[in-house]
């Protein structure tokens, strides 16, 4: 998922959280919040504590609004957060921080899936009585739905399911008119689905938004601002689009093991573009959650680092890095993109987050298996400045590939730091000898507009937080396969026979195995430092802040569905 | 004047005492105005100072408008600090008025960033002028169809708010430039903003010009230049423009400080001057979000931004008086 944001979650998430949230006092947030699903998802909502009262509105501000609030087509952050409450899909993951939260559970269906010796077909059921939130039934065919229009539209993730389900790439490119390899039964609930090659982690293909059941006559057409109907424990209600969304109770709520009805009867969503007035409305309480997408500096900062009742950061698996693609000049001259790794100021970058980036520079980050510490062949020293010989040696490297000044055009979000990050990187860029402007374009738009191939988009920012616990979901980025017209991911258009051999050898190990394939990914993984595709600049955590009003240690950072809005309490 | 008429001003018996010029007279009128001297004396200063923003930035401050140090120290202190703030006026010849986020010295880009912002004042001004006394003129002098077309394309510019048409314009030029047939204009261009300010004012300026061009058609020496035979734009040149002389000076001084304003206020929504390139109005948008912890990045430019207006408006009002004592007249009674 586009990692704008997002928490994540890594091996040591749970323990940080709950020092960072409670102050090291006993309480934890990981394993018994509150209100939450334990383990195996069969615990449903107990209510909350003496102080806290159900109901009420609770007021969200964020400095982009989603990218589209279609569940089929949206992929940012804060598309997810708001999706994730409305739609539920077949599998989803455990109402917890840390690595619990990773934890597939049933979601829409009754069980985890059924898969057969070879690996290539899944059953499921689905879960009997469900309703959409207009009390309408949701039957199995629904699912059917979701994922022909998700290929269709197409959702920025298309390929994980074109790349695997039998007859899905045939129908994208609308030469068949139905996927062969998805069957279903509405009498039985019964949901065969059939792959063309294995992958270990297609259960958590079936826990995306993009594949929960919508109803039947959904039209193929982006509905942004008119979302489908869906089936989880809030609706979607009014919508400015750009501005704001309400979240409603969805009355026709069927309760799924694990997965709480919520305790507010409304959530607000309003665009608040300056980052630091968030913070500062946040500060006041007159807003009671800062988007864990934003980052908190300024003047903001050292006032909400004092409070540790209302504020911690929450480890996350969230690469940050410059696409460059390597399909126009200058960026199909691998000395150049080595030259851009080299000048990096990565320290610099960090600095700019307010300490909510560390410096790094191999693609996977820390907590997915296959990430590397140390060694990177551009840069001996990830947190330290480039020397002034470095930046000539990139200098000269730019001058010999005959590439002195050549233009550079660096697409840039408007909101601060991602901002401040293109400048400084403009800056480098400049400073080894290539002849670059910034291009600032709106945020809400901004990923749409790169991954355009109309828009020819050089060079820019861009960022990855995990769908799931798994390299091959942040391979999505470099897989030749995800290369599409529209809502491309892939916004360097990689396209590399060794990382496209080694994922087809890599992706059907199964999740449970990731640990002795982390070699492999780290194999390929310095395949791709080596060949200087991207240029990585940190990992990001993520800010958990609320208002004094939040219970604050019930609200759950997921590490994949981030703020679960369904597990946040009012206490006044 | 016409030279049928200036003739017989030329046959002043020696010795008797010739007039003086409307011009001169003008002169010794704005000599008086020790106020609207001083004024225009100090926006002469803040131009030469943003001119030599060049010199300052490699043999004083050492740091171009678009570099930082961002993990450096200056005199012993952080030039950012872990908060991402930059550091505050050092008053030495390094940062002399603090730094930004980036690392950017202040002083640096406020000098170059007034060079972008008087650029842009100056441009758009020239084009509004320009824009404005031809369809001033043409309407005013040809009245009929010509008067009608004009009049409304300029009730329609001047039917929406100046700085809501420049923004709509701006925003969407900004990203995808100008395009006029062979020709591209980047929308990182200066002439973008220029373009934009200068066109949303034309029917501010080109209404008064028409009016008082409607006025000089009637006046008697250029019926004498009909009579003469003078064709209409030869009366035009020769004796409606050098008549709208002082008009238009006026205009000039007021149009400017109007238009630096508007580039700021597009600037500091993003609709302007682009960045990393300094504006007066982009520094103002970089320090908002920072204005408690750092309030010398916005109080720098803000503080520029006033007395460079307020010097352009106090002497662009000396002027007007200057070349228009009736006006004087009326403000003073």
């Amino acid at each position: 998922m586009r990692l704008k944001y997002l928490v994540a979650g890594a091996a040591a998430a749970a323990l940080t959280v709950s020092l960072a949230a409670c102050g090291g006092g006993s309480n934890g947030s990981n394993g018994s919040t509150g209100g939450n699903g334990g383990g195996g998802g069969n615990a449903t909502s107990t209510g909350g504590s003496s102080n806290d009262k159900p109901g009420g509105t609770l007021k969200l501000e964020g400095s982009v609004f989603p990218d589209s609030l279609d569940p089929d087509f949206g992929y940012t952050t804060q598309a997810q957060e708001a999706d994730t409450m409305v739609y539920i899909p077949l599998l989803t993951y455990a109402e917890q921080q840390g690595t619990a939260g990773t934890q597939l559970i049933p979601g829409a269906a009754e069980s985890l899936p059924q898969v057969s010796s070879d690996g290539l077909t899944y059953t499921l059921t689905l879960r009997k009585g469900l309703k959409f939130s207009d009390g309408s039934p949701v039957v199995a065919s629904d699912f059917t739905l979701a994922v022909e229009r998700s290929v269709r539209l197409p959702w920025g993730g298309a390929s994980f399911l074109t790349g695997y389900i039998k007859g899905a790439a045939d129908y994208a490119d609308k030469k068949a008119s139905s996927i062969s390899g998805i069957t279903t039964d509405n009498s039985t609930g019964k949901i065969t689905i059939q792959l063309t090659q294995k992958y270990g982690a297609f259960p958590n293909v079936l826990a995306f938004v993009q594949t929960a059941p919508i109803p039947a006559n959904t039209p193929f057409k982006v509905l942004s601002n008119t979302p489908p109907l869906g089936d989880g424990p809030y609706k979607f209600g009014k919508i400015v689009a750009n501005q704001s969304y309400v979240l409603q109770k969805n009355p026709n709520y069927v309760q799924i093991p694990g997965i709480s009805a919520g305790y507010v009867d409304e959530i607000d969503m309003t665009v608040q573009s300056n980052p630091d007035t968030e913070a500062q409305d946040v500060i006041n309480n007159t807003a009671d959650v800062f988007d864990p997408a934003d980052t908190i500096t300024g003047s903001a900062l050292a006032t909400v680092q004092q409070d540790t009742s209302r504020y911690a950061k929450i480890p996350s698996a969230t690469t940050y890095y410059f696409f460059m693609d390597v399909t126009q000049k200058p960026f199909n001259n691998q000395d150049v993109r080595e030259a851009v790794n080299m000048a990096l100021d990565r320290p610099a970058l960090s600095k700019l987050s307010g300490g909510s980036l560390t410096p790094g520079a191999f693609f996977l980050p820390p907590t997915i298996a296959g990430h590397t510490d140390g060694g990177y062949p551009w840069q001996s020293n990830v947190n330290a400045s480039p020397s002034a010989a470095t930046i000539a040696k990139a200098k000269n490297m730019v001058k010999a590939a005959g590439l002195a000044n050549y233009p550079v055009t660096v697409w840039s979000q408007t909101k601060q730091p991602r901002q401040n990050y293109d400048t400084e990187y403009t800056r480098v860029l400049n400073e080894i000898g290539l002849k670059a402007t910034l291009k600032v374009v709106a945020d809400a738009t901004y990923f749409q507009q790169i991954g355009n191939a109309n828009n020819h988009a050089q060079t820019g920012f861009a960022d990855w937080s995990q769908d799931f616990p798994n390299p091959s979901d942040f391979y999505l980025l470099l897989d030749a396969r995800s290369i599409q017209p529209v809502n491309n991911e892939n916004f360097g258009n990689v396209n590399d026979a060794h990382i496209q051999q080694q994922l087809k050898a890599l992706e059907p190990i199964p999740a449970t195995q990731l640990s002795s394939a982390a070699p492999k990914w780290q194999a390929l993984d310095k395949y791709v430092a080596q060949k200087a595709y991207v240029a990585v600049f940190g990992y990001e955590t993520l800010p958990k802040f609320f208002s004094d009003r939040v219970d604050f240690n019930k609200a759950i950072v997921n590490p994949v569905d981030y703020l679960l809005f369904n597990t946040v309490e009012l206490t006044q | 004047m016409s030279e049928a008429v200036v003739a017989p001003a030329e046959q002043v018996p020696a010795g008797a005492n010739r007039s003086v010029g409307p011009g001169r007279l003008a002169l010794r009128r704005l000599r008086k105005n020790k106020i609207g001297i001083f004024f225009g004396i100090l926006f002469l200063i803040i131009v030469i100072l943003c001119l030599l923003a060049p010199v300052y930035a490699s043999h004083v401050a050492h740091q171009g408008p678009l570099d930082g140090t961002i993990t450096g120290t200056v005199y012993g202190k952080d030039i950012v600090n872990q908060y991402s703030t930059g550091i505050g006026p050092t008053w030495h010849s390094r940062y002399l008025l603090g730094a930004d986020s980036l690392g950017r010295d202040v002083a640096v880009r406020l000098l170059y960033g007034g060079r972008n912002s008087l650029e842009i004042g100056a441009l758009a001004t020239i084009i509004t002028i320009v824009g404005a006394t031809i369809l001033g003129v043409c309407a005013g002098f040809f009245r009929g169809w010509v008067d009608t077309i004009i009049s409304r394309i300029l009730d329609i510019i001047w039917a929406y708010p100046a700085l809501l048409l420049a923004i709509a314009l701006g925003v969407s030029l900004a990203v995808t430039g100008v395009n006029i047939g062979p020709w591209h204009i980047a929308g990182t261009s200066n002439l973008v903003p220029s373009a934009i300010i200068g066109v949303v004012y034309i029917p501010y300026v080109a209404r008064p010009i028409r009016g008082e061009v409607l006025t000089l058609r009637e006046r008697e020496y250029v019926d004498a230049a009909r009579i003469l035979g003078y064709n209409r734009f030869s009366i035009i040149v020769r004796e409606i423009l050098p008549n709208l002389f002082s008009t238009l000076l006026v205009f000039v001084a007021l149009q400017l400080a109007q238009s630096i304003i508007l580039e700021a206020s597009l600037s500091f929504l993003g609709a302007g001057v682009q960045p990393p390139n300094p504006s007066w109005g982009t520094m103002l948008a970089d320090g908002s979000s920072q204005i408690e912890v750092a309030p010398h990045l916005v109080l720098v430019p803000g503080i520029m931004l006033v007395v460079a207006v307020v010097s352009v408006n106090v002497f662009g009002d000396a002027l007007r008086q200057a070349f228009d004592p009736r006006a004087r007249i009326r403000v003073e009674r």
